[in-house]
């Protein structure tokens, strides 16, 4: 039974529609993460999820409307969360823990997001990431089966982030599902079972990472940086361009590779280096969200 | 059981949060203490035949009470709601078990001790630099369910504000514009008769306070409604407020 389902949400501040006809089912245990743009509906989208703003369309947690859900099984991390103030971590824990009727240990639960050395420090007393981690305990109190979370590990350490990372995907072995948004592709990558991308407050994807790059992510790319002859791209079976000394090889799978450099030897062409690349989820977020990265760094915006 | 531990979690984190924040505690028993200072030491009560302040010290000890009870509340809560708010700590909270009702009570409970206590230092303070007194008698532990409902009441009106008002800095303002007008005309410090006899002195909640508790305090006040039937009525205001503030109280963004 899918523990989350919602059917063609819409939702409009104005003349602004910040989710348009969203639909997703998440099952038990499973992790979805949702990524897109700033601005694309993501928080808006968690908020129609969860019950914390009024859209239009069909949301069910655990089979009810998410107002009558057993609150006592769900966990939510908003985006912004600024918890009262002049508390220590462990006081905010207990805090949350207080509200329901069973709860994880505080100490436990702290050391699980490594915040124990921390715990009796003063919230607004915290670094970034460790407000964000004791923020992810106060979602995790009540041990839910469906979490909630918006950004969980925006400003935490990679070690840290690893380390939350575990934590949720140890929850969905456990059964817990989860449903999270995220900036980072590497996040979605190693957490997700499936993705979904929001552009524009339309899901344009959802589906493994795997199928994701498959689908949208483009071809394997070998650059091939030297001093290249007029005739070279006529040396190799692939498709080839040369641009300001770099040859660029299309389509390439790594067993490849060998085969054009012995091409490239035999017609005694020189180069400096070899560069395989394969797509990747970021290059399949690029590729739906629109957007593209210009060689000097800046971001356009590429509409379909 | 449960219910009993939730708004007991979240009456502990309020206190805490409170207690700690020296600056909202030092000017909370500050605040009590310099309206003694102020109007029962410089400007001191002058019996005369007319005019602000010359009513006997005693008349003033309601005025005094119905201050600290308006104004603390109201800003207070106000400020927490509006602070939540901006903090997305509803958002959060509307998917815990905890009730908009029962965060209120928290919130009121806190500020009923804090209320409490400064009400205590005032009237120590009052007693002890105006020589004002009170009659003892088993009616006076009356002004105790006073100042627990006025401070219900302007908990609940603060939550309206704050529900109302989406910033700090506007909930603060707003709060100031509803209680110095209130104070002036709900007989705590002006008397009745030097206010036109067309205002409607009764719709101010307030009035009830300070007629209910000068009634107590204040040995030659006049004959009006019984304190108990004052209390009742500020008991009215304040069930009725407390339930549009658990109403108005925000659920979504």
């Amino acid at each position: 039974m899918d523990v989350l389902v919602a059917e063609d949400v819409f939702r409009q501040y104005g003349e602004t529609v910040a989710v348009d006809g969203v639909s997703l089912a998440v099952g038990a245990g499973e992790i979805v993460a949702l990524v897109g743009p700033n601005g694309a509906g993501k928080t808006t989208l968690v908020r129609a999820l969860t019950g914390t703003t009024e859209a239009e369309g069909h949301v069910e947690l655990f089979g009810k409307p998410p107002r009558d859900a057993d609150r006592e099984r769900i966990g939510l991390l908003p985006q912004s969360f600024d918890p009262p103030a002049r508390l220590t971590a462990r006081e905010l824990v207990e805090y949350y823990g207080g509200l329901y009727d069973d709860a994880r240990d505080t100490d436990e639960l702290l050391a699980d997001v490594g915040m124990t050395d921390r715990a009796d420090v003063y919230y607004e007393n915290l670094s970034g990431g460790q407000q964000r981690r004791t923020c992810v305990a106060t979602a995790l109190i009540n041990d839910p089966d469906l979490l909630v979370v918006d950004e969980p590990t925006t400003g935490i350490d990679p070690a840290g982030r690893r380390q939350l990372w575990r934590l949720l995907t140890d929850l969905a072995d456990a059964g817990t599902t989860v449903f999270l948004t995220t900036h980072y592709m590497a996040e979605a990558r190693e957490l997700a079972e499936r993705v979904g991308l929001l552009a524009d407050g339309q899901l344009v994807a959802l589906d493994t990472p795997e199928r994701l790059i498959e689908t949208y992510g483009g071809e394997t790319l070998l650059y091939v940086d030297g001093e290249f002859p007029d005739d070279v791209t006529t040396l190799l079976d692939q498709e080839t361009t040369v641009d300001d000394g770099r040859l660029t090889v299309r389509n390439v799978a790594p067993e490849e590779i060998g085969e054009i450099t012995r091409t490239l030897d035999a017609a005694a062409v020189s180069y400096d280096s070899l560069t395989w690349t394969e797509p990747d989820l970021e290059d399949v977020y690029l590729e739906l969200t629109g957007q593209s990265v210009t060689a000097d760094g800046r971001r356009t915006e590429v509409r379909r | 059981m449960s219910r009993s531990r939730r708004i007991l979690a979240t009456t502990r984190a309020g206190w805490h949060s409170f207690l700690r924040r020296r600056t909202a505690v030092f000017f909370t028993f500050f605040f009590p203490a310099i309206i003694v200072v102020i109007f029962g030491l410089l400007v001191e009560t002058q019996p005369t035949d007319g005019g602000l302040f010359t009513e006997p010290v005693g008349w003033y000890i309601a005025g005094y009470l119905a201050v600290i009870v308006l104004f603390t509340p109201l800003s207070r809560v106000g400020s927490e709601v509006a602070r939540h708010r901006s903090g997305s700590q509803f958002e959060k909270l509307a998917t815990t078990p905890l009730a908009r009702w029962e965060w209120l009570l928290a919130q009121t409970v806190v500020n009923t001790v804090v209320i409490g206590l400064a009400s205590i230092l005032l009237l120590g303070l009052l007693f002890g630099a105006t020589g004002a007194g009170v009659a003892v008698s088993a009616e006076l532990l009356l002004v105790v369910p006073f100042v627990g409902i006025g401070v219900a009441l302007f908990c609940a009106v603060g939550a309206i504000l704050g529900s109302i008002v989406d910033s700090q800095d506007g909930v603060i303002a707003a709060s100031n514009g509803i209680a110095v007008p209130l104070v002036f005309l709900s007989e705590a410090f002006v008397q009745p008769d030097l206010l036109p006899g067309w205002l409607p002195l009764e719709l101010s909640p307030l009035t009830y306070f300070t007629r209910g508790v000068r009634a107590l305090t204040y040995t030659e006040a006049a004959g009006g409604l019984p304190p108990s039937l004052d209390l009742l009525i500020l008991s009215v205001f304040a069930v009725v407020a407390f339930v549009i503030a658990a109403v108005l109280l925000p659920q979504t963004d």
